[in-house]
């Protein structure tokens, strides 16, 4: 009984020892379509073709804040699905303890090869998700559908399904950005510089690991930047 | 997550088997995870018009695959493209498939599930049809202390089931097992085995696990070209996943197209039918010369790997018991 007491005790102190240690920083996913907020089923001029998006889906993970290049947190089981059609998909909080200092934040785009080879995974991983490519083992990293004028397909849909953990279609892809605030950044994607260097008339499927998935997986590691504005 | 079931199961690996590729840590063994996994497996409600199950293609007593069927067949009669493997001793396996498509055995279930030609069926959906059943709920919760079907618990339950398909009870066995005796053409066709087939199709498992080019011609109305579809490497060009022998009695027709209905077709491709072609399988560059009687001698070793306690095992065979209702959509 006294030990109970004295354990629920403890638990106590340590729960607001916790609560007193840890702080919340946000991060903030905003896509863009060059200046505008990306918004779905909206067309939106590319040069001489109009588009529009109905689905913006990619996974980020092995979350870590770095000081300089020094690694100071790494999120543990750090896996997120970002969902345009789902808001509260595009703001992560991440609970830090509070004495942590950090000038950077390091994210995957994608799913890490031995997470892909790990057999059934539940949460954000569950492959019921629509992010898993079952007739060639692999998560989709990275999902761009939508329409263009210029696709002279159904519909004139075209779909971008980028993925591969294994070489030489290896697409997991590491983005790291400078974050001037402690408390939050707003990470934008900038979906207008991926398809900008798309020729949505020539290549409007790719839906397995391939070639073109690394070209286009390399360019779209570089469409994130840190936004300076309040959200 | 914690949640821990009174009644794991151990996996028994059969004495001097290599050690399993599953990671049983990840999914420890239970018998309510397995007999979902069973009832799952039996059940066409993974189908899109719930009338093809797994065992539609993999019945027990053809060592689980689909006999008489060359090319595997689908909902509303349609034809696949490759002849669906026999299923037995999985754990060993690091890749699935013909191609080596699939990467993890929990992945597996997922292609014929959604393919079109097989049971043309979302991961979602079958998630959403057994959240709907009385009886899936029950399961479930049996299973993993939670009534709610994932997709990761669907995945996990059938690998069980699966994991349990062992064979390793044949005449080969106890003969190495040193509990039965080869007859003297048998002992002359498993020396015949050694020298020709072993090194693709090594024992215990009698596969290696590999991919190979077995020198088949290239069927002109499928043109598949094998592992080359999945690692896009002309080097990979024709060459398929090595299948066990094991229960090859039942388990024709054979190859990954069926082409084959009998196994002295088998015998007979392999020794004057190769074709040569840049990716054949070295172990086949010299010819294979088998006489009329050791080609007998060669089939009536090939009839020890039969294993009548895998193939008419109770434990696997269809769940009588369990299902009873279907959803009413």
């Amino acid at each position: 009984m006294r030990s109970g007491f004295i354990i629920f005790c403890f638990v106590i102190c340590a729960n607001s020892v916790l609560a007193q240690t840890n702080k919340t920083v946000g991060l903030f996913f905003i896509p863009l379509f060059g200046k505008s907020d990306l918004k779905l089923e909206q067309y939106y001029k590319l040069g001489v073709d109009s588009v529009m998006i109905e689905s913006l889906r990619f996974y980020i993970s092995g979350i870590e804040l770095k000081e300089k290049d020094k690694v100071a947190w790494i999120e543990p089981n750090s896996f997120h699905l970002i969902d345009l059609a789902n808001e509260k998909t595009l703001d992560l909080s991440l609970l830090i303890p509070s004495g942590i200092h950090f000038t950077q934040v390091k994210f995957n785009l994608g799913i890490d090869s031995s997470t892909n080879v790990s057999g059934a995974l539940g949460g954000d991983l569950d492959p019921t998700k629509g992010m898993y490519w079952a007739w060639q083992s692999g998560y989709i990293n990275f999902k761009l559908e939508g329409k263009s004028n210029i696709c002279k397909t159904r519909g004139n849909e075209f779909q971008l399904h980028l993925g591969g953990y294994q070489a030489p279609f290896n697409n997991l892809r590491t983005v790291s950005l400078n974050i001037a605030s402690a408390e939050k950044a707003v990470i934008a994607l900038d979906v207008e510089q991926l398809l900008r260097t798309v020729d949505l008339s020539q290549q409007h499927h790719i839906m397995s690991p391939c070639a073109e998935a690394n070209v286009l997986s390399e360019r779209l590691s570089k469409i994130f930047s840190i936004q300076p504005n309040e959200k | 997550m914690a949640f821990k079931s009174l009644e794991d199961v151990v996996f028994e690996v059969p004495k001097n088997w290599p050690k399993p590729k599953y990671d049983f840590t990840k999914n420890p063994l239970s018998g309510s995870k397995i007999e979902l996994g069973r009832v799952l497996f039996y059940d066409p409600i993974l189908s899109k018009n719930n009338m093809i199950s797994c065992a539609s293609c993999h019945s027990q007593f053809t060592a689980f695959t689909h006999v008489d069927h060359s090319l595997s067949h689908g909902i509303d009669d349609r034809i696949g493209t490759r002849n669906s493997p026999a299923l037995m001793n999985l754990a060993w396996h690091s890749s699935y498939m013909w191609d080596g498509a699939v990467n993890h055995l929990d992945m597996q279930a997922l292609a014929p599930i959604s393919h079109p030609d097989e049971m043309g069926e979302k991961i979602e959906t079958v998630t959403l049809k057994l959240q709907r059943s009385k009886q899936y709920r029950s399961l479930f919760f049996k299973a993993f202390g939670d009534s709610m079907a994932t997709g990761e618990r669907t995945l996990k339950a059938m690998s069980q089931f699966m994991l349990t398909l062992v064979s390793a009870n044949s005449k080969y066995d106890s003969v190495i097992r040193k509990q039965a005796q080869f007859t003297i053409q048998e002992k002359n066709g498993y020396t015949l085995f050694q020298k020709n087939c072993a090194s693709c199709h090594a024992e215990p498992l009698f596969t290696n696990l590999q991919f190979e080019n077995n020198g088949l011609p290239v069927d002109t109305t499928l043109h598949d070209h094998g592992r080359m579809n999945i690692t896009k490497n002309k080097a990979d060009s024709l060459k398929f996943k090595v299948p066990t022998l094991r229960n090859i009695e039942f388990s024709y027709p054979y190859m990954h197209d069926g082409r084959f209905k009998r196994l002295s077709d088998v015998l007979k491709h392999y020794t004057s039918g190769i074709h040569q072609s840049k990716t054949l399988s070295k172990a086949l560059t010299n010819k294979i010369v088998l006489s009329s009687n050791e080609k007998v001698d060669l089939t009536a070793f090939l009839l020890t790997l039969t294993d009548r306690k895998f193939l008419f095992n109770p434990e696997y065979s269809f769940p009588k018991k369990i299902i009873s209702s279907r959803p009413k959509d």
